[in-house]
């Protein structure tokens, strides 16, 4: 993802407490976000509302941004390990709300564009946590295992082993489809 | 599939698309959160009398006591699960594949699979060596070479392999060979096979 021009001038304004500065960036990466954090949820709403609490922290921490990494890597690391821990959180929920969510994406009215879509965030949302992230960033946000691994907090190794068993997994489960 | 392809299936899947509305008025929301006034301080909880102490101890001491018979419970569950994860060549040779000569082990225990890594330099070529222990706990799985060193169940131990295909652990306090035909030493039950490239 390229920078906007105007990037560095928003993020200046916004440290100086510029609300509408920061409304600018929002509007630039919300779509970033929220498609993050859908990848990371399968839902739509708790997505919006990851995104949302990405946002308020990241304004809350532009002080630790630093310009030599792309405002857009630290913004996505920022959904990320929200998205990783907003899914600890649903997981003391228990059966309840796992089933609850699956019956949400079974359902055909859930919103997805298509079939395929649906049965991919149906497979993503049965890997763990820490997977589902590694695929995540590797394949929808074009991340390298390098990025990603400094994303996650972890090393290259760790992050290649997640994929390849992210992609074991998902291969079964997805069989059939695009065939 | 090769990977580009299955990449491909995964990259045409896309997000429900929210309405217009929200893309327009999600800046603002978060610009209104960011004008909020920070949350007040709770309020002092009151005094409780000592009878409200007596109970909540009472309650807490019943909670711990829960926990860890739940706990030991769980621990003997998992304990008696099978693991057999490594004992699938396929999965061991495509891990080997991912990593040429770096590989020092694969672990399966109580906490997963673990991949240990060679910190630097490359490892000679060998069979894979797989191992199983038992220590009446717990069971712990890995997959590895002749000459490295693992830590496993709290044990330090070195894997070596014969000229007949035969396997030998030696740790600090046991020796143990895969043609002594015992099963058991010092409380672990081991086994133990050379996997061998040709099996894969």
């Amino acid at each position: 993802m390229v920078p906007p021009p105007d990037e560095p001038m928003w993020i200046e304004k916004s440290l100086a407490g510029d609300g509408v500065a920061f409304a600018a960036l929002v509007k630039e990466y919300q779509k970033m976000v929220v498609a993050l954090a859908f990848r990371m949820t399968g839902s739509l709403s708790d997505a919006e509302d990851l995104a949302q609490e990405t946002f308020l922290r990241a304004f809350r921490q532009l002080g630790s941004f630093r310009a030599e990494s792309k405002f857009s890597t630290w913004l996505c690391q920022i959904a990320i390990n929200l998205s990783l821990n907003w899914r600890t959180r649903e997981g003391r929920r228990g059966e309840v709300h796992s089933q609850w969510a699956e019956n949400a994406l079974t359902d055909s009215s859930s919103g997805f564009p298509d079939e395929l879509s649906r049965r991919v965030q149906m497979a993503l949302d049965k890997l763990p946590a820490k997977q589902r992230a590694a695929i995540v960033l590797t394949v929808y946000e074009n991340r390298s295992h390098a990025e990603a691994a400094e994303l996650l907090n972890c090393t290259e190794a760790t992050v290649s082993w997640r994929v390849f068993a992210a992609r074991q997994k998902l291969k079964r489960l997805l069989k059939g489809v695009g065939a | 599939m090769k990977k580009f392809e299955f990449d491909s299936i995964l990259k045409k899947a896309r997000i429900p698309e929210p309405p217009a509305e929200f893309w327009e008025d999600f800046p603002g929301q978060v610009a209104r959160q960011l004008n909020r006034p920070p949350k007040s301080e709770p309020e002092r909880l009151p005094r409780r009398n000592w009878f409200s102490w007596l109970a909540w101890g009472l309650g807490t001491a019943m909670c711990i006591v829960l926990a860890f018979i739940a706990g030991h419970w769980r621990g003997r569950m998992e304990a008696s699960r099978p693991q057999d994860i490594l004992a699938n060549p396929k999965l061991v040779h495509e891990t080997l594949a991912m990593f040429p000569n770096q590989v020092r082990a694969i672990v399966e225990d109580h906490s997963g699979l673990r991949l240990v890594l060679s910190d630097g330099g490359t490892l000679p070529p060998s069979p894979p060596l797989y191992v199983r222990i038992c220590d009446g706990k717990e069971c712990s799985s890995f997959v590895t070479f002749s000459g490295q060193e693992i830590q496993v169940a709290g044990r330090q131990m070195t894997v070596l392999a014969d000229t007949h295909g035969g396997i030998i652990l030696t740790g600090n306090d046991f020796v143990w060979a895969s043609d002594q035909k015992i099963a058991s030493v010092n409380g672990m039950y081991i086994e133990a096979r050379n996997l061998g490239l040709a099996a894969l």
